[in-house]
């Protein structure tokens, strides 16, 4: 977001930014360098990443080989504990706030998962693999919004794009290198999952390490003394800009097609062979990954939403690239591309959106709120692609029914976003609190606790 | 958002040189520990292997032209030892004595009195699948990709097609939700006919479409047309039987999966679900009659039958030991009697006359 709305913030940023130690790259001298919390944050996802991922990467082969469980029982107990990740990251970003230590529920989160690493080796069953994948889930999902609500709270406000895209980029990389790891250990040990669920358990405790000696353990005081209640979290929906924000980012969730229909669908254009089917999420990962931080910057200068909203157009481009073109290699790069452009045009860049509208004692809720509004649309738009495959009887039809929308609902967007867009963010009211983020040099009532 | 003391700017240090001196203590624990156990796999490993090495060595061996000779069982070795995972032959008259192993490694394995089919995988950071259409011989003559990893293989009567189908890992590895690719080949070219969602399909007497269309265990009957598999749709699996001329399947009833047709074409063995997901029973359908019957082996067990003869059957049980689920094949009649084991360490039966 521009400076604009900001007036009373330095031009060269607060000082809080500003950690002797961040390793990040040099930033633009106007905010400073990446705060040392992102960089940390950054380091426990793109551990935790790998870790989780390595799993992940195998979890099918081990089931069928070793616990004898069939993948269609598996897809089933998968999809039902999406739902699940959903409705616990609410509750993860309701008590950061509440306890006021996001840090605290972010290691309930990650040692939730990590336990699990080691319960592997253990399964048995169908009921016990469920029970497993269920508790790792639950611990994704708590710490998912505390995580953000650190790095938010971290940073300075017009770093938030740029902060939010070094962590995404970070973790996306930790995404990358977790199947690689994996399948080189089974490669050079074939059948030994317990050698992929151990070295991911000790990659886990070294994300976990970081967390707990380089992650600051923020106790946030609010200013004027609000308290985070259910009540204040669910009023935050009352707010212009973040309901805006909720009707904008839900409803684009819901007309994205998700990945796997699009590598479908890529995959039946190009008629390659399965084997291939890893590579088109390594390529889309790729591209996130290297435009995380530049799409995080160019939102910081001019303005989240429109980033947002230009990340869905470039969606629409890889659409109707998929639609138009003849079926080729470089319709496969530039669709995989364009899917990447839009993860690193929204995902960090959404956060950054919403940290920016939130009070501080409400930042964790909000993030949660908002995070799962964009998962439930998603949820929503695969069973409405799934049902429009069936009704129209393919998904070239169905492809095309989503660009339309998609192509209709953003001038939408873009109009309800540039109407509340240029108001202030919590104007001052009498009698209330001033603005959840008073100017540099005022004296914060945050503490960080050593640890 | 902290806002730096001026008089104590070490509050403010994320990384203080006692966390970076803990943090390698950390990495050092964690690099270490990963590493022994890996070590330790390895040579566990190696240690297994030079023993079963050793004592694959010291039991006797077949021939496989003398075996390809006599009516015999072909299967999937699963003993441990250099030969694990191979293809390997036995007399019908002496199934649990030695052995003749062939040159292919195969996950799932078929054969016919004129041709074989070997699904494997070339496992790695990406994993390839393969077809190998085998000559009467069981001597591999053609290799082209399948799609997914092995789950069950099949050849007509006379050798002119392969079935095979696979479990396709969901749409991107980090959506570990999956489902089955099942394909019908022509084994003098290697072509494909194209998976069978892309068949008609008459459910109930209509044209059906679906998006949420699996299919898997193909079985063909003699005249070389017909065969008969699993659809599984809206969380149903209904037995089909299909028309390879007409690209045409047809749903005949629901609740029947991997079946497997007799060499008289009288009988149809399918995994039934019984309640609870991993609750199978095998059952025995009299295709004239529409009759159904338990058969006698009583456990759930997740195979594609073979047919020893046109009143017993053939299937892999998962073994009793640790590590590596290691099956053995099991043999049944379809009424009366009870089911005994028939050839140990082996799996992916088929029976060649």
């Amino acid at each position: 977001m521009s400076t604009q709305n900001h007036p009373d913030l330095p031009s060269g940023g607060p000082p809080e930014a500003v950690t002797p130690e961040a390793a990040g790259s040099a930033g633009s001298p106007r905010v400073g360098r990446v705060a040392g919390a992102v960089i940390a944050a950054g380091f426990v996802s793109f551990f935790t990443d790998i870790s989780s991922e390595m799993v992940t990467a195998v979890l099918p082969l081990f089931l069928i080989l070793q616990v004898g469980l069939t993948p269609l029982q598996y897809g089933v107990v998968d999809g039902l504990y999406q739902g699940v990740s959903v409705a616990v990251r609410l509750v993860g970003g309701y008590f950061a706030d509440r306890w006021r230590r996001p840090k605290l529920v972010c290691l309930l989160g990650y040692g939730l998962s990590i336990g699990t690493k080691l319960a592997l080796l253990r399964v048995g069953s169908a009921s016990s693999t469920s029970l497993v994948v269920a508790v790792d889930r639950t611990g994704k999902g708590l710490r998912t919004a505390p995580r953000d609500a650190i790095i938010a709270a971290s940073s300075a406000r017009q770093g938030l794009g740029r902060a939010f895209g070094v962590h995404r980029a970070m973790d996306t990389a930790g995404a990358m290198i977790g199947p690689l790891l994996a399948f080189a250990i089974l490669a050079e040990i074939p059948n030994s999952f317990g050698s992929v669920f151990v070295t991911s358990f000790w990659v886990a405790v070294v994300g976990l390490a970081v967390l707990v000696l380089f992650v600051p353990d923020l106790r946030l005081r609010a200013t004027g003394g609000a308290v985070a209640s259910l009540r204040g979290a669910l009023g935050l929906v009352a707010d212009r800009r973040v309901l805006a924000l909720l009707l904008t980012a839900a409803p684009l969730a819901a007309l994205t097609v998700s990945d796997g229909f699009v590598y479908l669908t890529l995959q039946q254009r190009l008629s390659v062979t399965n084997e291939l089917f890893p590579l088109f999420a390594v390529g889309m990962s790729a591209a996130y990954l290297l435009l995380a931080v530049p799409a995080g910057r160019l939102a910081d200068r001019v303005g989240r939403w429109r980033v947002f909203l230009a990340g869905h157009v470039l969606l629409l481009v890889g659409y109707l690239c998929l639609l138009l073109t003849s079926a080729g290699l470089l319709t496969a790069a530039v669709c995989l591309g364009m899917l990447g452009c839009y993860y690193a045009c929204t995902d960090g860049v959404l956060a950054a959106a919403v940290a920016e509208l939130l009070p501080d004692h409400l930042r964790g809720s909000g993030i949660a709120l908002v995070q799962s509004a964009v998962a439930g649309g998603r949820l929503v738009s695969s069973v409405l692609f799934g049902l429009l495959w069936t009704v129209l009887g393919g998904q070239t039809p169905a492809l095309v029914c989503f660009t339309v929308a998609l192509a209709l609902d953003l001038p939408l967007a873009w109009l309800l976003m540039s109407r509340t867009g240029r108001r202030p963010v919590f104007p001052v009211r009498p009698g209330e609190p001033g603005p959840t983020r008073p100017a540099a040099g005022d004296e914060r009532e945050v503490d960080r606790v050593d640890t | 958002m902290s806002t730096p003391d001026p008089a104590n700017p070490a509050r403010h240090r994320v990384a203080s040189p006692a966390r970076l001196v803990a943090f390698a203590v950390v990495l050092v624990i964690a690099g270490g520990a990963a590493t022994s156990y890996l070590v330790g796999q390895v040579g566990r490993r190696s240690a297994a292997a030079t023993a079963a090495a050793a004592a694959e060595r010291s039991r006797p061996h077949l021939d496989p032209a003398a075996v390809l000779a006599v009516p015999h069982v072909v299967f999937r070795n699963t003993e441990p030892g250099p030969s694990a995972g191979k293809l390997a032959m036995v007399p019908l008259a002496d199934p649990g004595g030695p052995r003749a192993f062939g040159q292919v490694g195969c996950e799932r394995v078929y054969a016919t009195a004129s041709a074989g089919f070997c699904l494997t995988a070339d496992r790695g950071v990406v994993t390839r699948y393969y077809g190998v259409i085998l000559n009467s011989r069981m001597q591999p003559v053609r290799r082209f990709p399948t799609a997914g990893g092995p789950s069950r293989a099949r050849v007509s009567v006379d050798g002119r097609y392969a079935a095979a189908t696979g479990f396709v890992a969901g749409h991107s590895y980090a959506a570990a939700s999956f489902s089955t690719a099942t394909e019908i080949y022509q084994t003098d070219t290697g072509r494909g006919l194209g998976n069978l969602e892309t068949f008609r399909i008459i459910k109930d007497g209509r044209p059906y479409t679906n998006v949420d269309m699996n299919f898997w265990g193909v079985t063909f009957a003699a005249d070389d047309r017909t065969f008969y598999a699993t659809l599984a749709t809206g969380g149903h699996t209904y037995l089909v039987r299909g028309d390879i001329g007409r690209r045409q399947v047809v749903t005949l009833r629901a609740n029947a999966e991997c079946p497997s047709l007799s060499p008289d074409g009288v009988h149809l063995v399918y995994k039934k679900r019984t309640g609870g997901p991993r609750m199978w029973r095998f059952q025995v359908l009299d295709l004239a009659t529409e009759v159904e019957t338990p058969l006698p082996e009583q456990r759930s067990v997740d195979d594609q039958a073979a047919w020893l003869d046109n009143s017993h059957v053939l299937y892999g049980v998962p073994g009793n030991g640790p590590g590596v689920a290691q099956p053995d094949i099991w043999e049944s009649p379809i009424s009366g009697g009870v089911p005994h084991l028939f050839i140990r360490h082996a799996e992916s039966p088929s029976v060649v006359r």
